[in-house]
């Protein structure tokens, strides 16, 4: 195992040790104390790990607001709150602070010069500036924003339960906390740190994809039982949707499994630590096929079609209100959260510091930092697709899914099985160091040479700006005849 | 599988207002069609009876809120031909300039609205935020940035204000810039193209027969524009040509309607920008409040049994105000206005037109006929 | 090649249109009018037509004249006038769009020379009226058959202003309720706004001049 300044799981045991051999121990029940250590430090693990994923899902929904914000070059409703002091055209329209008695604003004021002097944005890049000037002139570093999602689930615990009168109750009520549950799950094999787990099994990866695919059960429940026509269709097509893109997503997990020979998801971390090559310079084809594959399983944008705002309201959870909303709304993240962290520990090898071996002293950085670093990068991705593509339609979406994602795994798993068989050097337990340059410095020939979609000769003929034009099947690549 | 009703509206993200597309489906695929209008009518007509030829422009700015301008100048045109008023040529520059600010602000609107159609809501975010310049510059001319009561009859509300050509000129030049954003955001994204080509075909003729005209006509491949044809304005002095796309086989499809809207709106800043430059000067801009000159003619051609109509090129098709004079108060009002309006016809046809495509369809073909359901119900 | 079409162009295409409309005798009256407000004062063609006519002259206008495009039918309530107490306007547009060409199996767009315009490739502008005297249920021949964009014209005219129209598929309420009263047709002058007597609507909109029905009495 990696050595880690935080041996939480060593700790917890410690102390759960303790507790068990000054209770347990002293009674006539004495030969259970190792048992009931272990159990209590089970249980333990699983609060501390729950409670650090939901904590940090908060970064994850801040994140999305802010990335978005900047990606779609706005600000939040923080804007709106400067505007109390920060006017249109850089006039205030009264220093607030000035009116305090007996000069006690004078430090807010200066504090707040300060601030916008040294930390303040130079407005240069922004929209709202280039229209009017109607400037943000905030600090971004103070979070601004961070405890909105506290106040939106305040908000929702507040709203009234509805159940349309012709809903299958049941079935409506249960909905939700299956998903919830089967989520919640997922986090309970996936480690944030070498001694920071819950559990350690040896089939944790299975049963990870296993607990993963529940959810469009309870997704098409939801969407039969509300008895309204778009959450049945969004629930059809969810069912649809997840199922075409289950198997893919088992087959790329399968490929990382080959590579690095165990289904145990801290082994196959291990396996990247002690070989040296993180696997996705190894299967970049792979963590793309998972990244794309991911997104399509949390039905995020682009491949958010169950609940396309544009024609199905919102899709099968249109009939819920209230904190089941909230839930479920959560769920979503807590997907993409694991999605994340999945991604993190599959391709980028978990908990490993960047040149761990090379940068002196960064092992003194707990590790659990490196994995939080890392899913939250990726999240970066998911809502970069998000700001920047379009929803693609239903038969779109399947039509990708079979024709594409599933031959692209099937590729990926072969040449998974190659590496691991004939390239992987056994003796030595690590990757020949010019396998992964190689295969990396492929891949990014090739995603480059990809990317230029333009048809030099369908811009000649038809004086458009850009590439694709098509005649009935709207295809990439094929041009208007 | 069965066949179902689906009845989208009157509040849906796909409607941009408040009717109701009542959509008949096979699984994904829409078998039929039927829209039913008529939620937010408000007897703007009839209104309008009662209300002088004055009070009559604010009503026009109301009818369609993202494009108030042109409608309140679709009136003032046909009040004039009803009036006989002659306008200052100078008037007219500034008409155009301010109508043509408005097709863009109304264009980037539509945009606007079309990006989270097809599921991207950074267009939208950008798209406002260059409505905003707009909105600025319209709200120096009419004074409010909504209902800008702009045009008089037989004139402006008032000159051009101190310093707005520089502005005018500074902010199109940057809105020029920021048409190359969205046709990276949209042109270059393969999904975009996938969502909005091969769908929603329609062909020039059969929209004409159907009543459909402006951009989604020049769409499928004819520059029929109601500014050469039926001329008005100074539109003769400035150097353009209507925006035309090049269609496939089977007609313009979604991508076409949203490529010559672009191109419009570029269209129509050169326009701005030229007219600014030959604009003449002086500061005769309107006719007196009251002048005597207009008054009389109010009953004189109320009394000939005059009518006055004007075909206008609205931001979304061709629009017309059909004036009969001589209503109560001895013809201070009008006895009939009737108001021709482009989406009222559109919007039937654009129901037509989704038939046989999927039901994710339905927003991206719906959204690029640009509809507007304030001028719509009237 | 013009930016517009100019007043010669549309004058004498209004012109021969005039010339060919008196085939049809004295049901049908055409006279060229120009409009009068504005920069320029083009030429447009109006016809009075009785109504049993219309459709006759609509499927000419379409045949030979090439009138394509239906850009507004309205009606107008005259009570006060017996003999022509029901006026039908139809407005008319010649556009000459036609589909784009396929040379060398390529899309080319249209662009009109509008400079070389002449006789029916010219746009025009139609305005057709008919009257009807004083009756239950006014009605005229439908032409959404002719002119697809007639149609919902054709169930807004007869929505609002309750002028039926004979032939016409699928009428209906467009704009009001579905559920108004039959006959119930509010752009008929019968329905006042506010011209006669005080009211409360407009001319009293806060109540400020409300008063109670025994205002006045002793109590």
């Amino acid at each position: 195992m990696t050595e880690d300044i935080i041996n939480m799981r060593g700790w917890v045991r410690t102390a759960m040790d303790f507790v068990s051999e000054n209770t347990i121990g002293m009674s006539r029940h004495w030969e259970y104390t190792d048992s009931v250590a272990w159990f209590l430090t089970e249980f333990m693990m699983c609060v501390m790990v729950f409670g650090g994923i939901m904590t940090t899902l908060l970064v994850l929904l801040w994140m999305e607001r802010k990335l978005l914000g900047r990606f779609m070059d706005r600000r939040g409703a923080r804007t709106s709150l400067r505007s109390l002091w920060v006017g249109e055209n850089g006039v205030t329209a009264g220093e607030w602070w000035t009116q305090l008695p007996f000069g006690t604003g004078i430090p807010i004021g200066m504090l707040n010069k300060a601030l916008n002097e040294i930390a303040g944005n130079d407005h240069k890049l922004e929209a709202v500036s280039r229209v009017k000037n109607r400037s943000y002139h905030g600090v971004w570093w103070l979070l601004p924003g961070f405890f909105q999602n506290l106040a939106d689930g305040m908000k929702f615990l507040t709203k009234e339960h509805m159940v349309p009168e012709k809903a299958d109750r049941y079935v409506f009520e249960i909905a939700p906390f299956l998903i919830i549950a089967t989520t919640v799950m997922c986090f309970t094999f996936i480690p944030l740190g070498p001694n920071f787990h819950s559990n350690n099994s040896e089939m944790s990866i299975l049963f990870l994809m296993a607990v993963f695919s529940v959810a469009p059960l309870g997704v098409f429940f939801a969407g039969w039982s509300s008895n309204n026509k778009y959450t049945l269709l969004g629930g059809i097509r969810s069912a649809a949707q997840l199922t075409a893109y289950e198997i893919p997503l088992l087959v790329t997990v399968l490929s990382v499994v080959v590579l690095s020979g165990s289904f145990n998801l801290i082994e196959v971390i291990e396996f990247q630590v002690d070989s040296g090559v993180w696997n996705i310079f190894l299967l970049p084809l792979g963590a793309v096929l998972f990244i794309v594959v991911m997104v399509a399983e949390v039905e995020r944008i682009p491949f958010d079609m169950p609940e396309a705002e544009a024609e199905l309201v919102e899709g099968w959870w249109t009939e819920y209100g209230g904190m089941r909303w909230g839930l479920m709304f959560a769920s979503e993240y807590l997907r993409t959260y694991a999605a994340c962290l999945l991604f993190a520990h599959f391709f980028l090898g978990g908990w490993e510091a960047p040149f761990e071996d090379t940068i002196p002293f960064i092992h003194y950085i707990p590790h659990i930092t490196w994995v939080f670093l890392k899913a939250w990068f990726i999240f970066i991705f998911f809502v970069w697709f998000r700001a920047a593509l379009h929803r693609v339609r239903t038969d779109q979406i399947l039509e990708f899914g079979w024709r594409w994602l599933l031959p692209l795994s099937l590729v990926n798993l072969a040449m998974a099985t190659v590496l691991r068989l004939w390239v992987y050097d056994g003796v030595k337990e690590e990757w020949p160091i010019l396998v992964p340059i190689l295969i990396t410095s492929i891949s990014l020939a090739l995603f480059v040479l990809l990317s230029i979609d333009e048809d030099p000769k369908a811009l000649e003929a038809q004086t458009r700006p850009f590439s694709v034009q098509t005649v009935d099947v709207a295809s990439p690549g094929q041009h208007r005849k | 599988m069965a066949e179902m009703w689906i009845s989208m509206g009157p509040q849906h993200p796909m409607t941009h207002g408040l009717w109701t597309l009542k959509v008949k489906v096979d699984g994904e695929t829409v078998v039929d069609t039927e829209p039913d209008l008529g939620y937010i009518h408000r007897g703007v007509e009839k209104i309008c009876e009662a209300r002088d030829f004055t009070q009559i422009t604010t009503y026009c700015d109301r009818l369609c809120y993202a494009s108030a301008n042109t409608w309140s100048h679709a009136y003032i045109y046909a009040a004039e031909d009803l009036l006989d008023v002659e306008v200052p040529e100078r008037a007219e520059y500034i008409r155009m300039v301010a109508v043509e600010l408005q097709r863009i602000a109304s264009h980037l609107m539509w945009l606007g609205a079309y990006c989270p159609d097809v599921g991207n809501l950074t267009g939208m975010v950008w798209c406002l935020r260059e409505r905003e310049m707009m909105m600025d510059l319209l709200q120096e001319l009419g004074g409010s940035r909504m209902h800008y009561n702009f045009p008089r009859v037989g004139g402006v509300k008032r000159d051009l204000p101190i310093g707005f050509a520089m502005r005018c000129r500074a902010k199109l030049k940057l809105f020029l810039d920021r048409i190359q954003e969205y046709e990276a955001l949209l042109d270059e994204s393969t999904i975009f193209l996938i969502r909005t080509q091969g769908v929603g075909y329609a062909k020039a003729e059969e929209m004409i027969n159907h009543g459909v005209s402006g951009p989604n006509v020049r769409a499928a491949g004819h520059n029929y524009d109601v500014r050469w044809a039926h001329p008005y304005s100074v539109y003769d002095e400035l150097d353009w040509e209507p925006s035309v796309e090049r269609p496939s086989i089977k007609g313009s499809d979604c991508y076409d309607r949203y490529r010559v809207r672009v191109e419009e709106m570029r269209q129509s800043a050169s326009m701005v920008l030229e007219g600014l430059d030959k604009m003449p000067g002086g500061s005769e801009t309107y006719h007196e409040p009251g002048d005597p000159a207009i008054l009389a003619k109010v009953r004189e051609r109320a009394a000939e049994g005059k009518t006055g109509y004007h075909h206008f090129e609205d931001s979304r098709g061709e629009s017309m105000f059909y004036l009969v004079g001589g209503g109560e108060k001895r013809g201070k009002h009008p006895y009939r206005v009737s108001i021709r309006s482009p989406m009222f016809i559109t919007i039937p046809y654009a129901a037509k037109c989704m038939i046989g495509y999927k039901i994710a369809d339905i927003p991206a073909i719906m959204g690029s006929f640009d509809p507007c359901i304030g001028e719509t119900d009237r | 090649m013009g930016k517009e079409v100019t007043a010669e162009q549309a004058l004498s295409a209004a012109n021969e249109i005039v010339n060919d409309v008196s085939d049809f005798g004295d049901a049908v009256k055409a006279e060229v009018r120009h409009h009068t407000g504005g920069r320029r004062k083009h030429a447009y063609v109006y016809i009075e037509v009785v109504a049993s006519e219309w459709r006759e002259l609509a499927l000419w206008l379409k045949k030979s004249k090439q009138v394509d495009y239906c850009s507004m039918i309205t009606g107008i309530h005259w009570p006060e006038n017996t003999d022509a107490s029901w006026q039908v306007v139809v407005h008319l547009l010649r556009t000459g769009v036609v589909n784009p060409p396929v040379v060398k199996k390529r899309i080319h767009e249209t662009k009109v020379d509008i400079g070389a315009l002449f006789g029916n490739s010219v746009p025009m502008e139609f305005e057709i009226s008919m009257t009807l005297p004083d009756m239950r249920d006014p009605s005229v021949p439908s032409v959404s058959d002719i002119w697809v964009g007639a149609d919902w014209n054709e169930k807004e005219t007869w929505d609002l202003v309750g002028i039926e129209f004979e032939g016409h598929v699928g009428m209906r309420r467009v704009l009001l309720p579905h559920d108004s009263p039959t006959g119930y047709h509010p752009l008929q002058k019968q329905h006042k706004l506010r011209y006669h007597d005080y009211n409360e609507m407009y001319d009293d909109p806060q109540g400020f001049g409300r008063k109670p029905e025994d205002s006045g009495r002793v109590k």
